[in-house]
Order: structure tokens, then sequence, then C-alpha cells
């Protein structure tokens, strides 16, 4: 029989064991474009996690009324409404993270971390557990990008959030916030963070 | 101007080819207490012994006849006893059958009946005198030389091409026996282009044998369309593809035998054996051995056939170090042996004793992409990717980059910085795809 | 008796990866010792720690990661002392360490350990270090023997932003010859690396089909184009990219041919950046853009063999 599935075994799921970032490598367009700083990563997954959470509920909703053939169509419609909100209000009310991300908030309608959820998950489960899908996932997702975008943030900045860590001394590589350093630290961050997991659970292994 | 091939190595040039010790000594005969000699020296199908413990049997006696087509006889090289007819573990895959003859040291000749002099021999009977003769090529090779000389319908050939390169290391045998015996050589080349028909003959000698290239010109001189051809020094070029190249300017087509570019290649100490066989009627009883390296007095020795290789070594003043290493043959592709009591065959143009130290190999490192092997490649393989792809066990791909046009000539590996094994790992993929019909 | 069995051949050649590592080190010394004598002390520091940081990385990741340490085949102190030499030698001391961290654990090791990095390793760290610190990378001081003067004297007016483009500043073809031009340790002595050459090509490190096509096509192009044609070739780093990291035989095609279209695109390339570039130099970035597109030039080079004739009628 199959493990019952509970709201916090999806959501730690989404936040680790399947992070779309480190595990599946889902959403590397948004992710490198992103992750300059430590600020716009935050800004970033939060509004991907709003789109991914509302996106998961609705279609969920929806999951019995959508014909199947029509079924991308009818998600990318849902998407994007949630997209329109989320950049209608950072515009609103955070211009200069708006300014910051430019294209690539409209440009989460096509982050396949969210079609691939509601592909993968919302379109076949029940509206509780696609909400918690979309938390896990989209919070895995900060998280990923708040790693990253403070690594490169710091390298390429000698900052954290805007404020200087490092001090005067330190000479900031440029190469780090731009898009070949986004490559390179991108790609060796995923490495060390899959060799850190890979040696947990093969301890866990050891010990079970 | 000297003729050469693209590609190629100087293998030890900074010691002269390792032939310095050996190539002013004159030859010199060497009579074994006893011989061992096996059945299967030549490609083709053993021969099978017609003589029993107990026989006495006279030099040159037929103890074995061909079996097949290309088969050939074997005879006794000593007068004296059968001591025993016995299967023995050699250097082959399967055990061989072994004939033992005790010397008497009388040198008795059996009946001889020879054919002719070079020039008159009835051409027509000169092959069958080769095979009656059991000779096979004596540069390595060992497949029998009336096969060779005997065209299948439809090929044809223009051109004969006497194998006097030596470009293998350590080996001086063919140096000593053109220096020595000129005569012989080219009355065994005009025998053979007689028989084939052929009106063109060249003998092809390096250029680091210098005064065998001014004795075989003596011989040859006023002799009807015989030419000395000199060689630059570089290995392999007496590889019987790169020898074409050079000699000719054709190639051997891919797959195919020297006849399809319509020649065919003899090694010189062929030719006088041929020379004997047919003037002197005598079988090929014995031949010339280089003994060096680590040996007190390195020796080019006429050995009889079956002489084992022990005593080979002993005639050579013994070694003079522990040895670590002993090889049949040159360097490059010399065969190593387990033990020194195996007899020496028909091909057996050195047996070469190296130290405890020269013995030990090298460990392999990665691969650095330097392209030596490239450059080295006489087919102009590129044995990077090769060896690649046999590290992959990947044979059918290997064998669509050509792997099966390697001669395993080891030039390869010998200049390989990382001393990565290429040429033994082609030799396996060769074999290999020839046993599963990739 | 205990006999060694194997198959042929049974003697090998002298020449090992460490041999061959120990000739292009040979072959750098004049080209170090001029740098050293044009740019003082400060170029043998930069290049010391050049060396010396790339060994301990390499010997530190070979231990951390339980490999067999290879240090001893010197390919790690040729890296640092290239990576050295790219810099210019003002540059701050830990620049050559951060360049080296980059070119062995990044690029070389990373990717499998020598001979399986697909690009120079030498070259990306500068190229990554001149991208990440352009400030200290692509200003250029006056050696200071040249300057006159014993001490650092790093003003504005005595930097040239572009060794590239030299003749225009008034360089007499001497002094570029000789190297009494800005630009980084290595790549101002144009005869100091030409004597490297020479060596390489005596002792067969290299052969001359890399450096040669190399230089010639950029020579040529610029002077095609409009261009100086004497000066693309001795200012810049065109003579020691052509000679000592267009050479690279982990990064550069197999065959003969493949190194001429190899050395040919990589000329192509540093002319074109060069002409029309905003960068006033490119042959870091052409060396890099051909290494990429070595494994592609390799597969459509492949020579006829032996045998591939008909058959003759």
């Amino acid at each position: 029989m199959r493990e019952k599935k509970t709201f916090r075994g999806v959501f730690l799921n989404g936040v680790l064991n399947e992070n779309p970032t480190f595990r599946l490598v889902l959403g590397v367009c948004p992710t490198l474009a992103s992750t300059t700083s430590a600020t716009n990563s935050i800004g970033m997954g939060l509004a991907a996690t709003f789109v991914l959470v509302g996106s998961n509920i609705v279609i969920s909703m929806l999951r019995n009324l959508i014909p199947d053939k029509v079924r991308i169509p009818a998600y990318i419609v849902v998407i994007s409404t949630f997209v329109t909100i989320v950049q209608m209000l950072i515009q609103a009310f955070v211009p200069s993270l708006y300014e910051a991300l430019g294209l690539f908030i409209p440009l989460i309608v096509v982050n396949c971390i969210i079609l691939a959820r509601a592909e993968a998950f919302a379109g076949k489960s029940s509206v509780f557990l696609s909400a918690a899908d979309g938390f896990g996932m989209g919070l895995g997702f900060t998280g990923a990008l708040l790693l990253i975008g403070a690594v490169r943030e710091l390298l390429g900045n000698g900052t954290l959030f805007g404020n200087n860590i490092l001090g005067g001394g330190f000479e900031p590589m440029l190469l780090a916030v731009m898009a070949p350093g986004g490559f390179i630290l991108f790609g060796l961050i995923l490495g060390i963070v899959n060799a850190i997991t890979d040696r947990i659970s093969a301890r866990k292994g050891a010990k079970a | 101007m000297r003729l050469s091939f693209k590609g190629g190595i100087h293998p030890l040039r900074e010691r002269h080819e390792g032939k310095n010790a050996s190539k002013g000594q004159p030859i010199r005969a060497y009579i074994p207490q006893s011989v061992c000699i096996p059945m299967d020296m030549h490609i083709g199908a053993p021969s099978a012994p017609v003589v029993a413990k107990g026989d006495r049997v006279k030099m040159g006696q037929v103890i074995a006849t061909a079996v097949g087509g290309i088969g050939i006889p074997v005879h006794a090289s000593v007068s004296g006893e059968v001591v025993a007819v016995s299967q023995k573990q050699l250097l082959g895959k399967n055990p061989s059958t072994c004939v033992e003859i005790r010397n008497d040291l009388q040198d008795e000749w059996t009946e001889l009946t020879p054919l002719g002099e070079a020039e008159t021999a009835p051409a027509e009977r000169i092959i069958q005198a080769v095979r009656d003769a059991g000779i096979c090529g004596m540069g390595g090779a060992c497949f029998p030389t009336h096969a060779k000389m005997s065209l299948p319908e439809g090929k044809s050939v223009d051109t004969v091409i006497l194998n006097g390169a030596e470009c293998e290391t350590f080996l001086t045998s063919d140096h000593r026996l053109m220096l020595e015996e000129p005569g012989r050589v080219v009355d065994g080349l005009r025998l053979i282009m007689r028989a084939m028909k052929v009106s063109r003959g060249f003998i092809a000698v390096e250029e680091n044998k210098m005064d065998a290239v001014k004795a075989m010109q003596e011989a040859a001189r006023g002799r009807e369309g015989v030419s000395v051809v000199v060689l630059k020094t570089k290995y392999p070029q007496g590889g019987e593809k790169q020898l074409i190249e050079a000699v000719t300017g054709r190639q051997v087509p891919s797959g195919g035998l020297p006849m399809d570019a319509h020649v065919n290649v003899f090694n010189v100490g062929t030719a006088a054996a041929v020379a004997d066989a047919v003037i002197l009627g005598r079988p090929l009883v014995s031949r010339v051995t280089t003994v060096t390296g680590c040996v007190k007095e390195p020796a080019n020795l006429l050995l009889r056939i079956g002489t084992p290789v022990q005593e080979a070594i002993d005639a050579a003043g013994g070694c003079s170090e522990e040895p670590g290493k002993v090889f049949l043959g040159g360097s490059m592709t010399g065969i190593a042996m387990p033990d020194t009591s195996m007899p020496m065959t028909k091909a057996n143009n050195g047996i070469v004793v190296m130290g405890q130290k020269e013995a030990v190999v090298a460990p392999p490192t990665p691969c650095i992409r330097c392209a030596r092997c490239l450059a080295a490649c006489p087919i102009r393989l590129n044995p990077q990717r090769l060896k690649e792809l046999c590290d992959q066990q990947d044979y059918a791909k290997a064998k669509k980059e050509h792997v099966m046009d390697c001669i395993v000539c080891g030039a390869c590996s010998y200049v390989c910085p990382a001393k990565l094994e290429l040429s033994p790992a082609f030799k396996e993929a060769k074999d290999k795809i020839t046993a599963r019909r990739i | 008796m205990n006999l060694r069995l194997s198959t042929g051949p049974h003697l090998l050649s002298r020449e090992s990866t460490q041999t061959l590592m120990l000739d292009v080190l040979i072959a750098l010394i004049p080209t170090t010792a001029a740098g050293i004598y044009l740019f003082g002390s400060r170029a043998a520091w930069v290049l010391a720690v050049a060396v010396i940081s790339a060994v301990v990385f390499e010997w530190l990741w070979q231990k951390l990661t339980r490999q067999p340490v290879r240090v001893k085949d010197l390919s790690a102190v040729v890296t640092g002392l290239i990576l050295g030499l790219n810099l210019p030698a003002q540059a701050p001391l830990w620049m050559p360490v951060i360049g080296s961290l980059i070119a062995i654990v990044l690029v070389k090791q990373l990717f499998g350990g020598i001979g399986h990095n697909f690009l120079n390793p030498a070259l990306l760290a500068r190229g990554i270090l001149l991208a990440s610190w352009p400030a200290h990378m692509s200003v250029y001081y006056l050696p200071t023997r040249v300057l006159g003067a014993t001490s650092v004297a790093p003003a504005a007016d005595m930097t040239s932003a572009a060794t590239a483009l030299l003749r225009p500043s008034g360089f007499a073809p001497y002094d570029l010859l000789m190297g009494n031009i800005p630009g980084t340790i290595g790549e101002v002595s144009k005869i100091a690396i030409l004597i490297g050459l020479l060596y390489m090509l005596f002792v067969g490190t290299v052969t001359w089909h890399v450096p040669v096509v190399f230089a010639g096509t950029t020579v040529l192009l610029t002077w095609i184009l409009g261009g100086d044609p004497l000066a693309s070739l001795l200012s810049g780093g065109l003579l020691f990219g052509a000679v000592f990291m267009a050479t690279d035989y982990v990064t550069n095609p197999m065959t003969k041919r493949g190194q001429v279209v190899f050395a040919a695109g990589c000329g192509l390339i540093v002319t074109v950046i060069r002409l029309y570039g905003s960068y006033p130099e490119g042959v870091t970035f052409a060396i890099l853009l051909m290494n990429i597109l070595t494994p592609l030039i390799d597969r459509l080079t492949v020579r006829r063999i032996y045998g591939m004739v008909k058959k003759h009628a």
C-alpha cells in the first residue's frame, strides 16, 4: 500500500528531498537571473511561492473540470493570473524590487517549477496537499535562491542584504554577480549541497 | 635520397638501437648437445611426426611431414638419436608436439638433391623445392614461403622486395648475413624472382648498415633486375606495409595482402635459405640469431633449429647480471619468455637478455593528449582515441576506427610519456574482434 | 630465475609527463628571468606565490579526495608559473592565490585531473581574474627598469590600458621586442619568449604548427584589415599565448591538421577582438574559445589511414 501523504510530509519533501533547485534542477533561468543579491533572491523566491501556492490550490480545485487535452493552456491561464497579481503587488508596494527583477517577474509564468508542480502534483491531488506542495516547493526554491544569492552577493559585492559585511579591505569579485559567475557558483553550490545531503542520507541509511 | 614512409619513431637512438654490442661480431656456429624441435613453428597446421623414440636420424632428414595446403615438413637439425616425441607447453596457447634428438656430433647429412644453380635451376620446380626444404618467413612471421610464392588465380606481382631493413632494436643477424654472405642472399632473390616470373627485385637496407649495403651492391652487380635501395633508419621501416610504401610508393589496401599492391616481401634470411634449398639441396636446419643484451659476449650465432635458448645464452658467455626478462626478437615486438629452457625456432632472429633494473615497467599515468602516438603511428591511426575505446571495451566502435589495421608495431607505446599500454590493448582488441566476429 | 613477462615494447622512451613538463619549465626560464629583470622583485613575488599556491592546492586536493598525489609530474608548477606570468607585476599577492585555486581546483581537478580539463587552467584563471578584478588586471605598468625607478609608481599617466594597440603610443620595434613596454610579467619580452620557443622546438616538446599559424594568421589578418601587422605581433599577449598556452597538449587538437585549424581560429578571434571588440586584448578569450572547439576539431580532422586506397588494377 502506498504511504499516506501528510501535509508535513509533502511540505518537507518540497523543501528537502525534492528541492526544486538542488534536486530537480528546475527553474534555473530565474535562479541565475535573480540571485545577484540576497534581497533579490528572497523577492523572487517569495513571488514564486505565492504563485505556486495559489496556482496549485486553484488547479487542484479545478482538476476534475479541466479536460485533459487542454490542461496545459488552462494551467497557464491560472498561473498567469497569479503572476499578474504578484507583479502588480510588487510594483505597487516594493518598486525597488520591481526595478531589480524587471522582466523576470512576468517570466515566472514560464518557470518550469510551477508548471511542473501543476502537472505532476496539483492536477491529481487534493487541495490541501497541493497547498502543502506549493508551500514546500516555494520555500525550498526560496531557500536555495537565498543561499546562492547570499554567496554571490558576498563575493561579488562584499555585502549581505545590502549591509557591508567583509569590510573596506575586501575587493569584490565582479564575476560573481555576472552571468558566467552565476553559472560557476550555482554549479559549485549545487555540487556541495548534494555532496552533503548524500553523506547525510548515507549515514541515515547506515544507522537504519 | 633515403627512402622512407610516413610516421614512425627512432627507438633507442641514443644507444644506436642497441645494435653496437653485436654488429661487429662475425657469425659463429654453435653446436648444441641436443635439440627439441616443435612441430608448429610455422603458420598453418602443425606437421605430423614420422619418427619415434629410439630412431636414428641424419641431419636434414624429414622428421615430420607437411599437413594441409600451406603446411611444411620439419627436418632433423642434427644427426643422432630421437630421445622423445612429446607434448610441451611452449610460448603458444596450446602445448606443442616436440621431437627431441640427442646430437651424436657427427653432423652426418642425409642424401641431398640439389636442383641447380641460381640462374639455371628449372623455374617451375623451385617452389616445390622451397616447400620440401621446410622454409618459412624468417623475419619473425613464419608464414610458409612456398605459399607466399604461389599466387592465387587472378593475382599478379611485378616486384619482389628483400627485407634487410632490420629496424627492430638489438638485432644484427640480418646485418651480419648480408655482410658475410651477400652472394647467397642475391641467389635466393633471383630464384624467387624466377619462380614467380618477376623482373624487378629490390634489396632494401637501412642506412645504419652501409657496410652491408656495399656488400650487397657488390654481389648484385650484373644480376638481372636486382637493385639495392637504402632506407632511412626508422622504426618500423621493416614492416611489410611500410617497406612497400617506402620502396614502391604503393600502399597495401586496408585488409589486403602485399600482392594486392603487386608486391611480395621476403626476409633476407629467407632468401638465403631458398638459395641453400635449391643450389645445395639443403633443408632449413639452422639460422643466424643475435644473442645480446646482458650477456658477457654478445654474438651472432648460427644456431641449429631447436637449440634451447639457455644454451644459446651460454654460448654467448652467459648472463652478465641476474636476468630480469628474456625475450625473443627485438625490444619493440619481442616475445618475453617465462623460462629459458624452451627451444628456439625458425623465426627466432634474436634472444635479448635484460637486467633486473631495465625489466621494471613504469606504472601508467593519465594521458595528457600530447599526440606523440599519432605522430608515431605508421598506419596514421589515432591510438589515443582507440585506447579510450578499448578501455571502454567498445570494440565495435574501435573496429570502425580501424583498429584492425593496427600492425601492433609498438611505436605508440614506446613514445607514450604516460607509459600507457597502447599496442597491447590493440592486440587484445584485434583478437577479441576476430574471435567474436564483431 | 624469475623472469618478468610482458608484451612489447620492452624498453620505452625516456620521456615522461614529468620530463615534458620540465622541458616547458626550462623553456619558460628566459621569460621568467626577463620578467623579473624588467619588473623587479615584485614580479618574483607574484610568480613565487602563484607557483607555490598551485602546487599546494593540487597536493591538498589530491590528499582530501584520497587520490594518488601526482604533484611530482610538475604540471601544477607549469600551471602556476604560466598563471603568474599572465599577471601584472603590481597585482596584489592574493590574486595569484585565487588564480591558482581556480586553475587547479575548478578547472583541472573538478574535471578529472591532469589530461581531463577541457580548458587551459591558467588561461581560464586569468580570464576569471580579468572579469572579476578588471581594475588590477587590465591596467598595465611600464617595467620599473624603464621608469628608472626602484619604487613602484602606479600613477595613472604611466599606465597603458591597452597593450594591444601600442605602436600608436610610441614604442619602437626594439622596445617591443625587448620588453620595454607595459604588460604582464611574461608577455612583454618577445625575445625571451622566442628563445623558449626555439628550445621547445629543438627538444621536440611542441611542433611549429600552432605558434607559427596562430601568429601568422593574426599578422596576416591584421594587415588585410588595415591594422599594424608588426605591432599586432610584438605587442600584447599574442606571442606568449601562441607559444606557451595555445600549445597546451590537453586542450588543443591532436592531428597536425586539427592544430592548424585550431591555431588559425585563435588568430582570427584575436584579430577580430583587437580590431573590433571592446576589450583591447583578445588572446585569452581566443584560446579559450578554441579550447572549447577542440573536441569538434578532433572529430573533423581524422587522418586518412594507410591503405585507404583503391586496389591497384
